[in-house]
């Protein structure tokens, strides 16, 4: 299992490492961009970025710096824009709103998205599946764009129960929309994968196996049936994870929550590179990170999986 | 450790469940005496109550998106200067006023507008996808072909591709190099070819072994004449289906660039952009803003997925 | 007394093509300790046919006519009634090793939770019972390898593992469906030749499904020709094997390549199984039998006694 883990590890070290190749490559040949000389930085800006990367060495020199400064120091350097920030700061103020209603809704997402899927495929062609199935269905067309408004409509415009946006600290009158807005798309597809799991599971040779021993039900279900139907599952809760970090960034912008989308939006319009670079090594690396725990957790489950 | 693993589409539209089970089924290549696999499918294709209507509603949608234009007095750039002052009274959508659907905030004609959003939605769903289908077909293709170290550095980087955030990149381009629909096409299609890699690399692993390769290869065919014609042809089911499936999901990530204001430059629009317009304007009462362009970018997503799902069903009839 | 009398059995499946019959009015009956051998061609129904004595026919099957175990009826038995049935009277043993034991579960508590649910043991005593079995099976090092998860068994091992765990409760009928289809030629002897000491030893009735004419030869008292979902000929195997009554039976004994027959070509019967969705309206193996009548095109044969304890279902005249 040890060995597993390393020789996972020996993968995503050297994939972060080009994720921050790629991103400062990215970021020298864009137009106008921070390492060029062309570019007006504010004189104190300019004088922090130069004492930080020294831009008038070459490149490899920059490039150098800068990877050894974010791997050692987790340091992303100052910011573009703003004088007085760095980007550790910028990142240190947003992420944890982040955290806390992205956290919200994947548990909200999973959970409730495994137990519509399970209950549909136990209850296959009954009207309970039919109902959990065109529940998903709908709610993969929900993205949250489509969800924020909706819900803004309903429980802010008519209704008046909830603030329309704003964080507070993270109060639960807050919290609410984002995480259902969020929530709604990966809930419905982990409801479908869950459902064409748990089918494929009970229509296997095994589960037949289990049957013909006389064993009741329920038992074939919790002993049997559930641990593999899960594997798929578990793929895409890996993915879900990304894509609510991404989602962030609508949630950030229509709820005014100041996450670490809204920062990465307003570093996008500003040309603030040194965020933009931060948050999507940031973003990167939980991604590996979680794909990672995703698939120790994989491996441990499945026993055919050779370390 | 060979098992399905999704791009970072904002929704997994593709259930690869499914698909590879499809994949499965395609590669054994059984085929029941007198009518052919398609011709089976087809048939039960139009036995699909929902994948018919949705071919259907689909159809009605592409063709108002192309003659709508002709029953609008008004160009969708074009302010109509009465209502603006009063959007939330005059904008209304009426028929005596020629804004059936209504005005957006500045005066515009939201029929107009939807159209123009729609051909544009429409057209970065197809072309995005069908960038990533030939791009990852032909990479999966080639990379399971020819095998071996190629193949395990192709499919790495794939990997390894697959670890950045997409959307952040997207994003990232489309602030670097200038918002155009262009730019749109080039980001989603090249973004998004990665699953289709390595599901149609899958396949070639399988087909390879399969006599009529071994007798292309034996004869002296060119490797890149194998793939062209023997491979690709014997994937194209699925490709269909994940085609099908992909197309919802770039006019999905086209909306969430345009949501942003980061997608198309006005005042050409998207469904992203129009629906961005309208959730800004909710206090102001003119839900119509709102619910038009969401009406069509539900409704085609929905038709895509049922198609999608019947076409996958007619490929693989097992019941489930 | 009989231990199973089966009448009039029947197996329908819907599918989206249509109504399936898979099998269609079969009779049969099985006196305790004896063996039965079911043979035909993939797709004849005799998988279907246990499946139904088993109450594991799939959703969307349903079952028609009467199976008597011991006198009492237990076609289409509630689960809860059936679960008493399963293991502890008759058990099953399936064709695929490799997929029919849990991947995910180690076969100490496959094996144990048999135990644990139909004689109440504790888990300590199961895994002692357990233990024995897999000795009794000739698994080497039984005590350690229990632990063990089925893929880290061989092909052979994993089905000695199966039968194991179909004898746990000592039941009175075994059902063998292809017991040896997924084996090597050596391992399958082995197996057949586990099973018919087992069955001494224990007094087991036994069904046993195959393809193989060799398998049944060997090792049963009776036997019934499938085909098409129908009887073809039923009666003592010696006597089927000296002098087929049906045309069908005549071909599959014709078939069998023979070592002291230095015949240039094998024989094989021409065309090919029949499309179950579309059934002929006669007899089902008409289109193929070389001694086909008018009448056996539109009316179906019925199995008739011909001689003593022989049945056939042929309306063609009988040649010894």
């Amino acid at each position: 299992m040890l060995n597993f883990i390393l020789r996972r590890l020996a993968i995503a070290i050297p994939t972060i490492l080009v994720i921050i190749l790629f991103s400062f490559l990215l970021m020298h040949s864009a137009p106008g961009g921070p390492f060029t000389a062309e570019r007006k930085l504010p004189p104190e800006v300019l004088a922090n970025v130069e004492k930080k990367y020294g831009l008038d060495k070459p490149l490899y020199q920059q490039i150098g710096v800068y990877v050894k400064n974010v791997v050692t120091d987790f340091d992303f350097g100052p910011s573009f824009k703003y004088k007085n920030l760095t980007v550790n700061e910028i990142i240190a103020s947003g992420f944890p709103v982040t955290l806390v209603y992205g956290m919200w809704s994947f548990l909200f997402a999973t959970i409730i998205g495994v137990s519509l899927g399970v209950i549909a495929a136990l209850k296959h062609n009954t009207w309970l599946d039919y109902l959990a199935t065109s529940t998903a269905i709908i709610g993969s067309v929900l993205p949250n764009f489509v969800m924020a408004p909706l819900l803004v409509l309903l429980f802010t415009v008519y209704l008046n129960w909830l603030p329309g946006g704003g964080w507070e600290g993270g109060q639960w009158q807050f919290i609410i929309m984002p995480v259902i807005a969020l929530a709604t798309s990966y809930l419905a597809s982990i409801a479908r994968i869950t459902r064409s799991s748990m089918l494929e599971v009970l229509n296997s040779n095994f589960i037949r196996t289990a049957r013909s021993k006389g064993l009741p039900t329920h038992y074939i279900i919790l002993h049997h049936a559930l641990k593999p139907a899960m594997l798929p599952v578990l793929t895409s809760l890996g993915l879900s994870f990304v894509g609510m970090v991404t989602g962030s960034v609508i949630i950030d912008q229509y709820f005014s929550t100041g996450g670490i989308g809204q920062h990465f939006v307003n570093a996008a319009l500003n040309r603030d590179y040194s965020v933009i670079m931060g948050v999507t090594i940031l973003v990167g690396t939980l991604t590996i990170v979680f794909n990672l725990l995703v698939e120790i957790l994989y491996a441990w489950i499945d026993p055919r999986i050779r370390y | 450790m060979d098992r399905p693993q999704n791009s970072l589409l904002i929704v997994m539209y593709v259930d690869n469940i499914k698909i590879q089970t499809l994949a499965d089924n395609l590669s054994d290549g059984s085929e029941i005496e007198g009518r052919s696999l398609w011709q089976d499918a087809r048939h039960r294709f139009f036995k699909n109550k929902a994948a018919l209507i949705s071919l259907i509603t689909l159809s009605l949608i592409v063709l108002f998106a192309f003659v709508g234009p002709q029953f609008s007095p008004w160009d969708y750039e074009e302010i109509d200067w009465d209502a603006m002052g009063d959007v939330q009274v005059l904008g209304a959508p009426s028929f005596a006023s020629g804004h059936y659907f209504g005005t957006d905030d500045l005066g515009r004609d939201l029929y107009s507008r939807v159209i123009q959003g729609t051909q544009i939605s429409l057209m970065v769903g197809l072309i995005g996808s069908f960038i990533a289908v030939v791009v990852g077909t032909l990479y999966g293709a080639i990379a399971g072909y020819l095998g071996g170290r190629i193949d395990s550095a192709m499919m790495r980087t794939v990997d390894i591709l697959m670890a950045i955030p997409f959307m952040f990149v997207l994003i990232l381009l489309m602030v670097m190099f200038g918002r155009s629909i262009f730019m749109i096409f080039i980001g989603i299609g090249l973004l998004s070819w990665l699953d289709m890699s390595r599901i149609i690399r899958g396949q070639t692993l399988s087909l390879k072994n399969k006599e009529f390769i071994e007798a292309a290869i034996a004869t002296g065919v060119k490797p890149f004449t194998i793939v062209t014609r023997h491979i690709v042809p014997n994937v194209l089911g699925i490709v269909v289906v994940y085609a099908t499936l992909l197309v919802p999901g770039m006019i999905m990530t086209e909306s969430f660039i345009s949501f942003l204001g980061l997608g198309v430059q006005e005042p050409q629009t998207s469904w992203g952009a129009l629906i961005n317009e309208g959730a800004r304007t909710l206090q102001n009462g003119t839900l119509w803003q709102l619910l038009f362009p969401l009406f069509f970018f539900i409704t085609t997503l929905l038709s895509f997925f049922f198609i999608g799902d019947g076409l996958r069903d007619a490929l693989d009839p097992k019941d489930r | 007394m009989n231990l199973l009398e089966v009448k009039d059995l029947g197996v329908q499946f819907d599918t989206l093509d249509g109504t399936v019959n898979a099998v269609n009015g079969i009779s049969f009956n099985l006196k305790a300790g004896e063996t039965l051998g079911i043979v035909g061609e993939s797709g004849s129904g005799k998988s279907q046919t246990v499946f139904a004595l088993m109450g594991l026919i799939a959703r969307n099957g349903t079952t028609t006519g009467s199976i008597k175990y011991n006198g009492k009826e237990i076609l289409n038995l509630p689960e809860k009634q059936l679960n008493k049935i399963r293991a502890e009277q008759i058990s099953m043993i399936f064709q695929d090793p490799m997929t029919s034991l849990n991947p995910y579960t180690r076969v100490s508590d496959q094996l144990t939770e048999v135990l644990i649910h139909h004689k109440g043991l504790s888990k300590k005593q199961a895994l002692i019972e357990s233990v024995q079995m897999l000795d009794a099976v000739k698994i080497p090092q039984a005590k350690s390898r229990i632990h063990l998860y089925p893929h880290e068994f061989s092909g052979g091992m994993r089905q000695r593992v199966m039968i194991a765990m179909a004898l746990l409760c000592k039941p009175q009928l075994l059902i063998a469906d292809e017991p040896t289809t997924a084996l090597d030629v050596t391992v399958q002897a082995q197996i057949m030749k586990l099973l018919s000491e087992l069955q001494q030893e224990l007094g087991t009735a036994i069904i046993l499904i195959t393809h193989d004419l060799g398998v049944i030869a060997g090792s049963c008292e009776e036997m019934l020709v499938m085909y098409g979902g129908r009887v073809m000929e039923y009666g003592n195997i010696k006597q089927v094997f000296s002098q087929p009554a049906h045309p069908y039976t005549k071909g599959l004994l014709h078939a069998i390549p023979r070592i002291d027959h230095q015949g240039d070509q094998l024989t094989t019967i021409p065309g090919s199984p029949p499309n179950m969705l579309r059934l002929p309206e006669g007899c089902p193996f008409e289109p193929r039998c070389g001694v086909a009548l008018d009448t056996c095109k539109n009316v179906i044969p019925t199995l008739q006694e011909f001689t003593d304890n022989r049945y056939r279902a042929c309306h063609s005249a009988l040649e010894l």
